[in-house]
């Protein structure tokens, strides 16, 4: 961390002989727009930024370490907790890792759940993203029918999984439960009403706001080069005109078998990743409409012993978390335990950019760019 | 106690205390309901329900909130500038309640009928910026000091509009005097027209014409001049200085308790002035059906308790129609708080200088070359209000791309080449051979581990 020493305002004087001084502003842990408890240590000139230190780690959880002391299930339930707003997708990527280590590969119907609900949580993680960047430019009213449509999400889930946040849902090996009955004409149902009437009404609130264009168009602009140099991944580059998307680049599960579309915009400003965010709920619509038409039979687990052991050996496995792509290097040494499990959060790479981006900008723009890049700091903090 | 009665300066004095008392009883009764309704006008835009369950629709939360706001401690932190500290909600309180004294309620219910009405207000109400830089001063807070400066910079460049926005509407009366056209007796100068708020409502029900309120003929005023309004209030989407999202709370961050009441209290006592002064200069005040002294008089009689009935019923009614009108902009108010997200600081003030400015001067100038021609009274003010309100559909349809220029410097939308982007390339036209293929073999690349052994 950081030591205090290293934020030493500068002082000019200017040829008048009047003195400045640039002011340094502590924005967070505790501040209601910084997603979580990230701290930004800002240098400001007036209201201009001249530089900024993010300040992580208040979320620190030791995650890594509490899975090398978990049965290879038992992790589970605690990556439920480092994208706290995807839990699903988290949860995906390390049974994927689990899996590869075992050699199994889970039955179709559980790999077509699993495409379903990754894809309600992207559409629910991208609302809740939508929804506080509304808020943190002034918007109050976008946050709130954003949660609304997230609840019936996590209502969806909680019958599912029984639970509406923690979902501890995926196995090693395939899903816990199957769809309960009524679940997936519940589900068609929500899609319509979210696809004919939520979505067009935040796009009326926002997308053709004068103001709102005004504070994201042209604002935190990321060319290709420089994204892919920072190894920003998700609808933050994407935004920048660069098409990867692991479903596509490496499919995994059901995607091989479900073609996704991946939304790109050539803008790479805040409003051209807002804009990716939206074509993306309107993209994982349509993938859970095809999944659950072509939703096949069978078990929904693959049978593993009580006791994973894999065998030694290592593995990568990566899926598109909806801030990118989210992914465990897991090593296995044959006991119980895995030896070391990497998890490679996309929010914390993402992050990377954020000096650069806020450099010269105002003190409005650093929440506006903040807000578009999308962090979860349980995911950067882990 | 007869000499009492007719001392007049023990009768100032008197009038000066039910003048304060009202001015300050209707402004916190204003604010407390205001509170109440925002809560339940945002919970209705947000599809929830706002207030529930103290009182029919939670209409005791209005009480309790001001009543929990005087229980709280009053925190004030050890490096504060003390006097700063404790003064700026006094000084920001007291132009409000002082503002109250012009505004024409109904004929008699105007606590000051002073000939210089809108310079008073306008005076007031630029008094307010002192409060909030003191507070921002005062509080040795980065936030606070933050939100000051901006709201300092803010609150001066929209008095200019605010201020230019009104002209118009003096510039109407001028033409309305009565030496100059009609029989009307309460304006006293031909030609140079009024700044007195009742006299300019008086101008709106002129004999022949009851129903013709400057909105008719300054639109694009009314307009501009509430968009001022947002700003001088600090209402979104012009809430910089106390940008939540920003800056924690502004000014307001290290207020506590009845200081920080006071402060709320100013914000929407802000928002009822404008509204009431909107009302004014634009709806006709207290005009609107059943606000006629003749009517009720020849339903009652002139003489005696009968005429004072009549008069009591007038200016009830009076008073209704004023405080209607004033609902009716107070919910804009809040309607807008509901839709708009918040300007960034360097566009907000882009848009006054290179936007609201400009505009306001071109209103005048428009109005008063329209106001010059030789065509007749009735001629006159027809064409004024269609020019009026041709620029301001000029202004919202064929202009608001515009917005966009003086608010980021860059070009609008319409005159910029979009870059239309198909998504279909190489990745996905793999994809897309892949979703072909009914069940693809399990993908060896994916289900074994990497490095084995």
């Amino acid at each position: 961390m950081a030591t205090e020493a290293t934020f030493r305002p500068g002082t000019f004087v200017d040829e008048g002989g009047l003195r400045s001084e640039e002011m340094i502003l502590n924005m967070g842990p505790q501040h209601p727009s910084t997603h979580g408890v990230l701290r930004l240590v800002l240098t400001l000139d007036g209201e201009t930024v001249i530089n900024c230190t993010p300040v992580i780690g208040y979320l620190h959880r030791g995650m890594e370490k509490i899975f090398e002391n978990r049965p290879y299930m038992g992790g589970i339930r605690y990556i439920d907790n480092a994208d706290y707003l995807s839990p699903m997708l988290n949860e995906i990527v390390y049974a994927m890792a689990t899996e590869q280590l075992m050699g199994i590969e889970p039955p179709r119907r559980a790999q077509y759940i699993r495409l379903i609900v990754g894809e309600l949580e992207r559409i629910a993680s991208h609302l809740v993203a939508i929804g506080t960047y509304g808020l943190d430019l002034g918007a109050t009213t976008p946050v709130v029918w954003c949660f609304r449509d997230r609840e019936l999400i996590l209502d969806m889930f909680e019958s599912l999984s029984g639970h509406r946040f923690t979902h501890n849902y995926m196995r090693v090996g395939g899903v816990m439960f199957d769809f309960p009955k009524g679940w997936i004409q519940n589900c068609e149902k929500w899609l319509d009403v979210f696809e004919k009437k939520s979505l067009p009404d935040l796009e009326g609130l926002l997308t053709g706001n004068e103001i709102f264009e005004a504070r994201t168009e042209g604002v935190g602009y990321i060319d290709p080069q420089q994204a892919v140099a920072y190894g920003l991944t998700g609808p933050l580059l994407r935004a920048s005109g660069v098409n990867f998307d692991v479903r596509v680049a490496r499919p995994y599960g059901a995607y091989r078998e479900i073609a996704v579309i991946p939304q790109i915009r050539q803008e790479g400003d805040c409003f051209a990743r807002y804009r990716v965010k939206m074509d993306e709920m309107r993209e994982c619509v349509r993938l859970i409409r095809t999944a659950l038409d072509r939703l096949p039979g069978g078990s929904i687990c693959q049978r593993t012993p009580i006791a994973l052991r894999p065998q030694r050996g290592e593995t990568y496995a990566s899926v598109e978390s909806a801030r990118g792509e989210e992914s465990i290097y897991m090593i296995s040494d044959g006991s119980e335990y895995p030896y070391r499990a990497k998890l490679r959060g996309p929010s914390f790479t993402n992050l990377q950019i954020l000096p650069e981006l806020l450099r010269g900008n105002k003190i409005g723009d650093v929440i506006a760019i903040l807000g578009s890049i999308d962090i979860v700091l349980g995911d950067v903090d882990r | 106690m007869n000499d009492l009665l007719t001392n007049d300066v023990f009768l100032t004095v008197v009038h000066f205390f039910v003048t304060f008392l009202f001015a300050l009883g209707f402004l916190s009764v204003a604010a407390m309901l205001l509170v109440y309704l925002e809560r339940k006008t945002q919970g209705y835009a947000q599809d929830r329900y706002g207030p529930l369950h103290y009182g029919p629709a939670g209409i005791y939360l209005a009480i309790i909130d001001p009543l929990k706001l005087f229980l709280k401690e009053d925190v004030k932190s050890g490096q504060t500038d003390s006097i700063m500290f404790r003064l700026a909600p006094a000084i920001f309180f007291a132009p409000v309640i002082t503002a109250f004294v012009v505004l024409p309620f109904s004929p008699y219910l105007t606590a000051g009928a002073i000939g210089t009405g809108i310079i008073l207000y306008v005076a007031l109400s630029s008094i307010d910026v002192l409060g909030i830089f003191m507070a921002g001063w005062g509080s040795n807070n980065k936030y606070s000091l933050i939100g000051g400066l901006r709201s300092t910079a803010q609150m001066i460049s929209y008095e200019l509009p605010l201020v230019l926005s009104i002209v118009g509407v003096v510039m109407v009366t001028s033409v309305l005097a009565p030496g100059c056209t009609s029989s009307l007796s309460t304006l006293s100068h031909c030609g140079i027209g009024s700044i007195s708020f009742s006299d300019i409502v008086h101008a709106q029900m002129q004999p022949g014409a009851p129903w013709y309120w400057f909105v008719l003929a300054q639109p694009l005023g009314l307009v501009l001049y509430y968009i001022c309004g947002l700003a001088e209030t600090n209402r979104s989407p012009f809430d910089l200085p106390e940008a939540e999202s920003e800056l924690v709370a502004g000014y307001l961050t290290e207020y506590s308790g009845l200081r920080w009441a006071m402060f709320f209290l100013g914000e929407y006592g802000n928002m009822t002035i404008v509204s009431a002064v909107s009302t004014a200069l634009f709806l006709g005040g207290w005009s609107g059906p059943g606000a006629s002294l003749g009517l009720w008089q020849g339903i009652i009689g002139h003489t005696g308790f009968a005429g004072f009935a009549a008069q009591v019923i007038f200016n009830a009614f009076a008073a209704f129609w004023f405080i209607f009108k004033m609902g009716i902009l107070l919910l804009v108010f809040l309607w807008i708080r509901a839709t708009l997200p918040r300007l960034r600081a360097d566009q907000l003030m882009r848009f006054c200088w290179l936007f609201l400015i400009p505009l306001t001067l071109f209103n005048i100038v428009i109005t008063a070359f329209l106001l010059l021609l030789p065509i007749g009274l009735v001629a006159q003010l027809v064409v004024t209000g269609v020019v009026n309100l041709a620029m301001l559909l000029f202004v919202v349809f064929a202009l608001r791309r515009l917005t966009g220029v003086s608010a980021t410097g860059r070009l609008p939308r319409w005159a910029q080449q979009r870059v239309v982007v198909s998504a279909t390339n190489g990745a996905n036209a793999r994809a897309n051979a892949g979703q072909q293929a009914a069940l693809s073999a399990p993908a060896d690349r994916e289900a074994t581990p990497a490095g084995r052994g």
